[in-house]
């Protein structure tokens, strides 16, 4: 026999979730803050904390050259992790829905793959595909080659009957592609280019600039509110395709929309680091974890998770060994996935018990 | 108000599976069931009457107004539609879910009386112990509730409901066609609903439309319909309509030779 719940009590129940995820967007914030703010603070320099904070609120308060060190040394750096692990998180949580697969991200789609091989283009033979981009050759090398990956997956789409499935399939035939036009690439290139392209391919947080950060920040103002306003047809299309459309909602012209918002953040972010993966696959999912997948809760603390952890990852990029930094990209590899494998075998016990 | 249908042809690229069809004047308040064998055309019908289909000939009137003129969005705040039971791995409640149905033609910000439309609905369908519940642990009879109550929180003019009951025990059967006609004495909407249960069309339907390979076959009381013969060689079988000595019509199938 079933008991039936009065309705003000289902609606209380409803609105204490409500504020319960709040909290939950209020408390990561508040880790992204310290863990941002220890990124900072931690150097080849060692200073106390306050005098950093100091430096921070005031910038001349410790003479210049400690205004030079964290305002254009470790700023940028701390800033670009935090952006960039946010712009990955929000790309990987809008490709899972739109294809309704929890393994889509930046990287596994091959938009990683792609850009790594638009730099070793520019490493290696000096090619632009862009004219008179001076110094940032690279860079723009490698935001056209993922921008036209995310093209080549927005075309697809628009295939007819191409499902989830197939785009996945379609993400890891490019994956493949840009690994063998890579491999050859590096095959050409002489010692000191293989080099370069190794570390490009690595991930690293060296290449911050406030121009960089200014456009990235610029693009993730533009796309929080856009997904923002298509918060309530993207929920609905966890449902699944048939449901939202019966619902009213225009799939098609929605996944392009996405899609087109998607390809911009992604490609903004690989070609600023370089190849990180796994930010884009792990953000969303911890942030699931946590406040389940009604979109208005679930994309911010998306980026919030996304920023934390590749906040995190260049805190402890500096702290292992004192005086080198560490490429990102290895880090949230090897630290990120025992972690996340651990939150996932956890979860799933709780779930069985 | 009142939903007309007349001389709709519909289909998938070059293939035509609607062939002018017409059921005229369905007035507000009356549970119009559509029959008829499997792949006759009744999922076609109701998805294009929501719009998803776009005709190729007749038109559609909703209160006088063209329907099929109408923007997606717009027409789905007059017509809801409840596609066939389809599983789902989401991460949100049923109360979640039955919200975003309603918030989809209800602008961005949860308001209260929102939350009170979702929590009533619930109640009315009988599935407010599963309010908090994951819709991926639902199980197939429970989520197709869940689907019911989607379709109907948005109160629209017409709901077409594909099929609401296949996957219910005899209870559920009962008690979701009951609440759904609690809910239409209120609100007055045409509700259509596709079923394959013959006899409890006759139970609950004010009127039936047989529909075979995109033709409509007979339209009228059910009583009327159920006895025709039609039935028997629409369906490839033997049929007799009887009648229970509490005066409920039924209807006593067999393989026919």
């Amino acid at each position: 026999m079933t008991i039936d719940v009065n309705p003000a009590k289902m609606r209380r129940a409803y609105v204490t979730q409500v504020s319960r995820r709040y909290g939950m967007i209020a408390l990561v914030s508040g880790l992204l803050a310290l863990s941002f703010f220890l990124d900072v603070a931690t150097g080849p320099g060692k200073y106390e904390l306050s005098i950093v904070f100091d430096v921070l609120t005031d910038p001349m308060s410790h003479g210049v050259r400690l205004k030079v060190i964290v305002w254009d040394y470790r700023l940028p750096v701390a800033i670009t992790a935090a952006l960039v692990g946010a712009l990955l998180a929000v790309a990987g949580a809008q490709m899972q829905t739109i294809l309704n697969n929890p393994l889509a991200e930046p990287f596994t789609l091959g938009v990683s793959a792609a850009a790594s091989f638009g730099a070793s283009l520019a490493i290696v033979l000096g090619v632009s595909v862009i004219p008179a981009v001076g110094p940032l050759l690279v860079t723009m090398n490698a935001f056209v080659f993922a921008l036209f990956t995310c093209g080549f997956i927005l075309l697809a789409t628009r295939l007819k009957g191409v499902g989830s499935e197939t785009m996945i399939l379609f993400g890891i035939a490019i994956f493949f592609t840009f690994s063998a036009l890579l491999a050859l690439m590096q095959y050409m290139a002489s010692e000191d280019q293989i080099a370069r392209i190794v570390f490009w391919m690595m991930g690293s947080l060296s290449r911050a600039s406030w121009e960089k950060i200014t456009l990235g920040a610029l693009l993730l103002a533009i796309a929080i509110p856009f997904s923002l306003l298509r918060t309530w047809p993207m929920t609905a299309l966890r449902m699944g395709e048939a449901t939202a459309e019966s619902m009213g909602v225009d799939v098609g012209r929605l996944r392009v929309e996405m899609l087109i918002c998607i390809s911009l953040l992604a490609a903004t972010a690989v070609s600023f680091v370089g190849t990180v993966g796994f930010v884009g696959l792990v953000g969303p999912h911890i942030a699931r974890m946590l406040v389940g997948e009604d979109q208005r809760f679930f994309v911010p603390l998306s980026a919030l998770v996304g920023a934390l952890v590749l906040s995190l990852t260049s805190l402890i990029s500096k702290s292992i060994t004192p005086g080198i930094i560490y490429p990102i990209g290895i880090i949230t590899s090897l630290i990120g996935v025992p972690v996340f494998i651990s939150i996932i075998l956890s979860t799933r016990k709780e779930r069985l018990s | 108000m009142t939903l007309s249908i007349a001389n709709l042809k519909a289909g998938y690229g070059k293939t035509e599976v609607l062939h002018d069809v017409s059921v005229p004047d369905i007035k507000g308040g009356a549970f119009v069931g559509l029959i008829g064998p499997n792949a006759s055309g009744k999922s076609t019908l109701f998805k294009t009457l929501a719009g998803l289909v776009t005709p190729t000939a007749g038109s559609i009137t909703i209160g006088g107004d063209d329907v099929t003129l109408l923007r997606r969005k717009d027409r789905a705040i007059r017509v809801a539609y409840m596609p066939q039971a389809y599983g789902c791995n989401a991460l949100l409640s049923v109360f979640e879910s039955v919200l975003l149905a309603l918030k989809q033609t209800t602008g961005w910000r949860v308001e209260a009386e929102n939350l009170d439309r979702v929590s009533d609905t619930l109640s009315a369908l009988g599935l407010s112990h599963l309010a908090d519940r994951g819709i991926a642990d639902l199980s197939g009879g429970q989520a197709q509730m869940v689907a019911v109550a989607q379709t109907i929180v948005r109160a629209p003019e017409v709901i077409l409901l594909d099929e609401p009951t296949s996957a219910l025990d005899l209870h559920h059967q009962l008690s979701i066609l009951t609440s759904i006609r609690n809910e239409m004495d209120c609100k007055k909407p045409v509700v259509m609903a596709a079923l394959h249960d013959l006899n409890l069309a006759a139970k609950f339907c004010d009127r039936l439309v047989l529909l075979c390979e995109g033709t409509i076959l007979a339209d009228g009381p059910p009583q009327h319909i159920l006895a025709l013969p039609e039935i028997g060689w629409t369906y490839r079988v033997e049929t007799d309509l009887e009648q229970t000595r509490r005066g409920v019509f039924y209807v006593d199938a067999r393989l026919t030779g």
